[in-house]
């Protein structure tokens, strides 16, 4: 009789340990199923292309083209930093000449 | 001219050679690309143009207070450079705001403020050209209000809803962007610098042809 009673229990825990076992395995196929599910959704591919649109029909700010935007920008600093500078040269040339030849006038006269 | 002049000319000048260059190597903004790189033209030219305003202010109050004309001729200087500063600001924002807004000009509070600020500089040299004998104390109490304008031209995007780019945007510049940006500044800084002591030096060539005429009335 005690040998049939340990025997029972022998193969219940050997049962017992069975089923731990497979839910252990199940428990650690459904943790990678979701990782990989996840890592999966992340390295989707981009969609499909079903149409080419026109570039006409972009918004407009995406239709503008920036490099024209870009040389007018630049060039108009350039060339009116440029005219400026020409303008006060030339103004300051004649009246630095204005004034030499009136100082000129003036010694030559005896007046200075 | 000082001697110091010709040498700062040249090294500006190689400067603004090389800006091209230093702002090519500039990365492109993630959401306006090339665009973005009209930038580094209307950055320091909107600071320039605020400073222009300030020195003028400055001296104007100077001007007000001493009747200095030393400091009405720094005035007069400086508000000429704040329309030629404030121009270039406000050619290429909207240069830059075509493609990056989808429009040539908002009525945002900053640009508002910023055509008036360079409309009250227009008005100066008006004044001053057109206005005749006592016209440089009126042209100075004008020239109050322009430099009155600076500090809301700047915080004016901190304190109400615009969609101008914030202050926030310089500081928080990667060294990418930020190196070619402060070269920029640096440029325009010492072309600001050069152009006022050349503009000084013909109101001082001036002041010295009406005194050569007064001395040959006597």
């Amino acid at each position: 009789m005690r040998v049939l009673t340990l025997s029972i229990f022998h193969w219940m825990s050997n049962v017992t340990a069975a089923i731990l076992r497979r839910v252990g395995i199940f428990i650690v196929l459904i943790v990678c199923c979701g990782v990989l599910a996840d890592s999966t959704a992340w390295a989707q591919p981009p969609e499909q292309t079903k149409t080419y649109t026109p570039i006409s029909e972009l918004p407009p700010t995406e239709q503008i083209p920036a490099a024209r935007l870009l040389v007018a920008a630049y060039s108009f600093v350039l060339v009116a930093v440029f005219l400026y500078v020409v303008s006060v040269g030339r103004r300051l040339t004649t009246v630095q000449r204005e004034v030499e030849r009136l100082e000129a006038d003036m010694k030559r006269t005896g007046r200075a | 001219m000082p001697k110091w002049f010709q040498p700062a000319a040249i090294v500006c000048a190689a400067m603004f050679a090389a800006t091209p260059f230093v702002i090519a190597s500039a990365p492109f903004e993630s959401t306006m690309g090339l665009v973005f790189k009209i930038f580094f033209y209307h950055m320091p030219s909107a600071w320039m143009f605020l400073l222009g305003g300030i020195v003028c202010g400055v001296a104007s109050v100077r001007y007000l207070f001493s009747s200095d004309a030393r400091h009405d001729r720094t005035a007069w200087a400086a508000a000429e450079l704040t329309v030629l500063f404030g121009l270039l600001t406000l050619v290429t924002g909207p240069l830059w705001a075509r493609k990056a807004w989808g429009t040539w000009w908002v009525w945002d509070v900053r640009v508002t403020a910023s055509l008036v600020s360079w409309m009250i500089a227009v008005a100066y040299l008006l004044l001053r050209r057109y206005g005749g004998p006592g016209s440089e104390k009126l042209a100075a109490g004008l020239a109050l209000f322009g430099m009155a304008n600076v500090p809301f031209i700047y915080i004016s995007v901190n304190y109400w809803r615009t969609i101008h780019p914030a202050t926030s945007v310089v500081p928080t510049l990667p060294v990418s962007m930020g190196g070619p940006l402060w070269f920029c500044v640096a440029s325009f800084l010492l072309l600001f610098v050069l152009l006022f002591k050349m503009r000084v030096r013909l109101e001082e060539q001036r002041a010295r042809l009406d005194a050569v005429y007064l001395s040959l009335d006597e």
